[in-house]
């Protein structure tokens, strides 16, 4: 079936960052409604192609192919299987949310919508992308903006932060370009379709174990991946409340859903013999992100340790599926419902600590108070993303980490106990945040602040972003069946 | 003799310099001059153009061939040549009282390099490379602070000098071992050890061009000391012809590959790490852009020792889209340093402030020579380790990549300065109308090669089988 769907969500971005461009920058609140929105646009497509998506039929549907270059095989390839319908949906909530959340910007406020719309072309095209060297391209522009969103607009070493995010990031670039090429001589085929590259069979066991690993840590840097994530806490503390829901809510994801459609589906074999390993990693990720979250006294240092050991969760459910077994695709249901209940989930947890940031301009947990009866609503919107984030029923992300978790007793029974530990300090870090700032004795210092005004526009990206995670608690099957089609079809 | 329309592209830049040298002698104002330089220069893009599909010989058999490859080359050089010429409407850095005679040298030098890339006998090829070093030499003295110009071009001529001897010397090898200058009948001899030798002291005259190290001394202190109109040309212009002789020398040795390969391989690996490292620590950025070539000179070279077609063609691809990338950087060094000094790190602080233009010019430039999309230095980069890969050389590839990174950490820290750090002086900087028209159209050139690479690849592929 051709359809022009996933192109028209990728120009949603193209034409917010063409309008941006074209408008005078002294018009904010021209720049601001054209962004949101094409955000809003985006989210409609993004619905629509949820409908459209044929669950019965499964694999990569609305194909759309262009050549790009043809000489070398190159095309413009796109589709979507049920992952890629579930991770642009969250994608455009991102987007759309993250622009009304930054509605009360005044600094520089063109170039930061530029900016931010180039990175979601990047993010958007990556989802869809199903050729290895467009898939490559949008990843490299969806990474390249965070570094002036961050230079620029962020606060705490913001420069030192940004650079270090960028040199980890294109130092994990460093060893895609061998690796992603690699695929595409040694596959024979004389293109870069992965679809086809997959089918193709061209790979030995050998070239597939020696390549694996370059193609998992460049994409693993990028999803947090234990022992390469220093450069996430840190970027994230650095970066203005959007962009941190842009970098925890989808960017962290490209990094995993590299490893997913690029890695492990055209080099199983290698995935499968890499996986015990990889998996190590990912369990120490869970645990040791936990662990250091407990101690850390920066609102934004905690959510920043607790994507680290969330996106661990994501990382050994994969592993779980490269291992194969019973429980593999538990565990891969597992991953991409966590990839997406945890994006939506940070997002939802930086836009709280940014409203109360933009106030204050202090993130110490210590000098608050008893936040929640000073600011009810805005401490309530942290309270419900912090429960999610420890995976208490009802919320999104129960699902996704109880199916990994099962998958994990029974594919790898010791690194499952770990991992499951790790919960523990989960809750141990979200408490305590709650007893300091949330409860306990009001802060006089901050008995002026404002709370989110019911009718204002700061209310709904909130407001969105806890109705999916309700919504997808509630009915995780709506979320389920769409990602088991997928992998059906995928391989 | 063959046909002569075949050589028009390179006559009419060689009626630019005529028209160009009778302006100045007649004593015409600077300003007239330049207006006839651009008109030629024009003339010069759009007729290598038109005769990009042109193939045949139009002097002695077996001395000058147009094909494919030169053609395409050809359009390399005549760009810069053209942007070049644009933004010298007011050439701050140049001398007052030499002004007049700027234009004749860049044109000359054009008209050398156009020659070299179709050059197909030793002779001819000497002669071109050094007619177009000469105007080089010339053109890097003119500054306008003399005595750092004087540096420059003594260093630029020392060390040109002696490279032109070591390439004679190469010459004389090579013809001694196949007592012929014909590129044509070289190939069809015997390659002995000697003749490895000779080929290898001949590159090594292009290398320096190029500034491959060890024979990148001089770019530093040149790229420092010549006015910056004359860098911007020897920084486009230059690089291609200069690709477009290696590539040609190259194939002379393919039977004898390995050692030559393996030369090579040392010299692509030392020039990418020296480079990029070197280039950390400036803080002129005319400097950082001269080691930043030098780097850029490494990964052109992953494309040629892939000794493949395809390595030959994303090398050719490299050097052309190249020219619009640095004139970027250039042309922001022109219009910053317009009063002869040197930009450095805090002169560029603010930019964004003081010109959003300028500032945008700068940051595309950057992105292209890091290999960012959606610039063309991304699709150069990537048909360049493509190539390199299917020869085998998936840790070039890797050593090149990770040059990469560390090479993006002083082209964001240049962005920097630009978006980020307050202006010392916040006067807004004025841009000429013909500068802020090279400007939009460098930056259009390298966007829309990077987002649509298929033509310019397809051209470079059909030149690369064009020298096989």
């Amino acid at each position: 079936m051709t359809s022009s769907l996933l192109t028209m969500m990728l120009l949603c971005p193209v034409v917010a960052l063409v309008a941006t461009l074209l408008l005078p920058g002294r018009h904010h609140k021209a720049i601001k409604i054209v962004n949101a929105l094409c955000g809003f646009a985006s989210v409609v497509l993004a619905i629509v192609v949820w409908m459209q998506y044929d669950r019965s039929a499964g694999g990569y549907q609305m194909l759309e192919d262009y050549p790009w270059v043809p000489t070398l095989g190159i095309h413009y390839t796109v589709a979507v299987d049920g992952a890629g319908v579930v991770l642009s949906m969250l994608t455009a909530l991102v987007f759309f949310t993250g622009v009304l959340s930054m509605w009360s910007l005044e600094k520089r406020v063109k170039e930061y919508f530029a900016f931010m719309a180039a990175l979601v072309i990047g993010v958007f095209g990556v989802f869809i992308s199903l050729d290895l060297v467009s898939f490559f391209f949008f990843y490299e522009v969806a990474v390249l903006p965070m570094y002036p969103l961050i230079a620029i607009w962020g606060s705490t070493r913001k420069e030192y932060s940004a650079m270090k995010l960028t040199i980890y990031l294109m130092a994990g670039s460093a060893l895609l370009f061998p690796g992603l090429i690699a695929l595409y001589t040694h596959g024979g085929i004389g293109n870069w379709n992965i679809v086809q590259l997959a089918a193709s069979g061209n790979f030995e066991r050998e070239f597939q174990i020696f390549i694996y690993p370059f193609l998992y840590i460049g994409f693993g840097i990028l999803a947090g991946m234990f022992p390469f994530h220093s450069w996430s806490p840190t970027g994230h503390v650095a970066a203005p409340t959007a962009v941190s829901m842009l970098h925890a809510g989808v960017l962290m994801k490209l990094g995993a859903f590299g490893i997913f459609r690029v890695a492990m589906t055209i080099l199983p074999e290698g995935a499968a013999y890499w996986a015990p390993s990889f998996a190590l990693f990912a369990t120490i990720g869970i645990v040791y992100g936990a662990f250091v979250a407990m101690r850390q006294n920066d609102f934004k240092y905690v959510i920043g340790f607790s994507s680290v050991s969330h996106m661990g969760i994501v990382l050994l459910g994969l592993n779980i599926w490269a291992a194969g077994g019973d429980a593999a695709q538990a565990g891969l249901d597992g991953a991409i419902f966590q990839m997406f209940a945890h994006g939506i989930m940070t997002a939802l947890f930086f836009s709280s600590v940014g409203f109360i940031y933009d106030q204050t301009h202090d993130r110490d947990i210590r000098h608050f108070g008893g936040l929640v009866s000073q600011v009810p609503l805005a401490g309530s919107f942290f309270i419900m993303a912090a429960m999610c984030g420890m995976g208490v029923p009802g919320f999104a992300s129960f699902w996704a980490e109880l199916l990994v978790f099962i998958a994990a007793i029974k594919t790898f029974p010791v690194l499952g106990v770990f991992a499951i530990a790790g919960l523990v300090f989960t809750a141990a870090y979200v408490l305590r945040v709650f007893g300091k700032a949330m409860f306990g004795p009001r802060n006089p210092d901050w008995e002026k602040l404002v709370d989110i005004r019911v009718k204002s526009v700061a209310i709904w990206p909130r407001a969105i972003l806890v109705g999916v995670l309700l919504l997808f608690g509630f009915y995780p099957s709506l979320i389920l069946d769409m990602i088991r089609t997928a992998v059906a079809g995928g391989q | 003799m063959g046909d002569l329309t075949l050589f028009v592209p390179e006559a009419v830049v060689l009626l630019g310099a005529i028209v160009a040298f009778v302006l100045s002698v007649i004593g015409s104002s600077y300003r007239v001059n330049w207006i006839a330089s651009v008109i030629m220069a024009i003339l010069g893009v759009a007729m290598s153009i038109a005769w990009l599909g042109a193939a045949g010989e139009p002097f002695f058999p077996g001395i000058y061939r147009v094909d494919a490859f030169s053609q395409l080359l050809k359009v390399g050089i005549t760009t810069g040549l053209f942007l070049s010429v644009l933004i010298a409407g007011n050439p701050g850095s140049v001398r007052e009282h030499s002004r007049i005679d700027f234009p004749m040298f860049l044109f000359f030098s054009a008209v050398g390099m156009m020659m070299m890339v179709s050059a197909t006998e030793l002779i001819t090829l000497y002669v071109a490379l050094e007619l177009s070093a000469y105007g080089l030499y010339i053109l890097a003295a003119l500054n306008k602070r003399q005595r750092e110009g004087s540096e420059a071009a003594a260093k630029y001529v020392l060390f040109g000098a002696a490279s032109s001897a070591v390439t004679l010397f190469g010459i004389s090898l090579i013809f001694g071992v196949a007592r012929s200058t014909l590129l044509s009948e070289i190939i069809a001899t015997q390659p002995t050890p000697l003749m490895v030798i000779g080929v290898l002291l001949a590159l090594s005259g292009v290398l320096f061009k190029l500034a491959v190290f060890p024979f990148h001394a001089w770019a530093p202190d040149t790229y420092q000391g010549a006015p910056h109109e004359a860098v911007t040309f020897i920084g486009t212009a230059s690089k291609v012809a200069a690709v477009g002789v290696i590539a040609r020398l190259l194939f002379l040795a393919i039977p004898a590959h390995d050692s030559l390969v393996n030369a090579l391989l040392v010299l692509c690996v030392a020039s990418m790490t020296v480079g990029n490292l070197a280039a950390i620590v400036q803080n002129d950025i005319k400097r950082v852009l001269a080691y930043s070539t030098v780097a850029q000179a490494g990964y052109i070279l992953i494309g040629l020792v892939s000794f493949s077609s395809m390595g030959v063609a994303s090398a050719i691809y490299y050097a052309v889209i190249y020219v619009p990338i640095v004139f970027c950087a250039f042309l922001v060094v022109c219009v910053l340093g317009a009063d002869g000094s040197n930009p450095t790190k805090s002169s560029i602080a603010g930019l964004y402030q003081r010109s959003p233009l300028l500032a945008a010019t700068l940051l595309v430039g950057m992105f292209g020579l890091a290999g960012i999309p959606p610039t063309s230095g991304f699709m150069g980069k990537w048909f360049l380790f493509s190539a390199a890969i299917k020869s085998d050389l998936l840790w070039l590839v890797l050593i090149g990549a990770i040059n990469a990174t560390v090479s993006l950490y002083y082209y964001l820290r240049i962005i920097k300065e630009a978006y980020l750090t307050p202006p010392a002086d916040e006067t807004a900087i004025k841009v000429s109308p013909a500068t802020a028209i090279a400007a939009g159209l460098g930056m259009t050139l390298v966007l829309v090669m990077g987002i649509y690479p298929r033509l310019l690849w397809e051209l470079a592929e059909a030149a690369a089988k064009a020298i096989n």
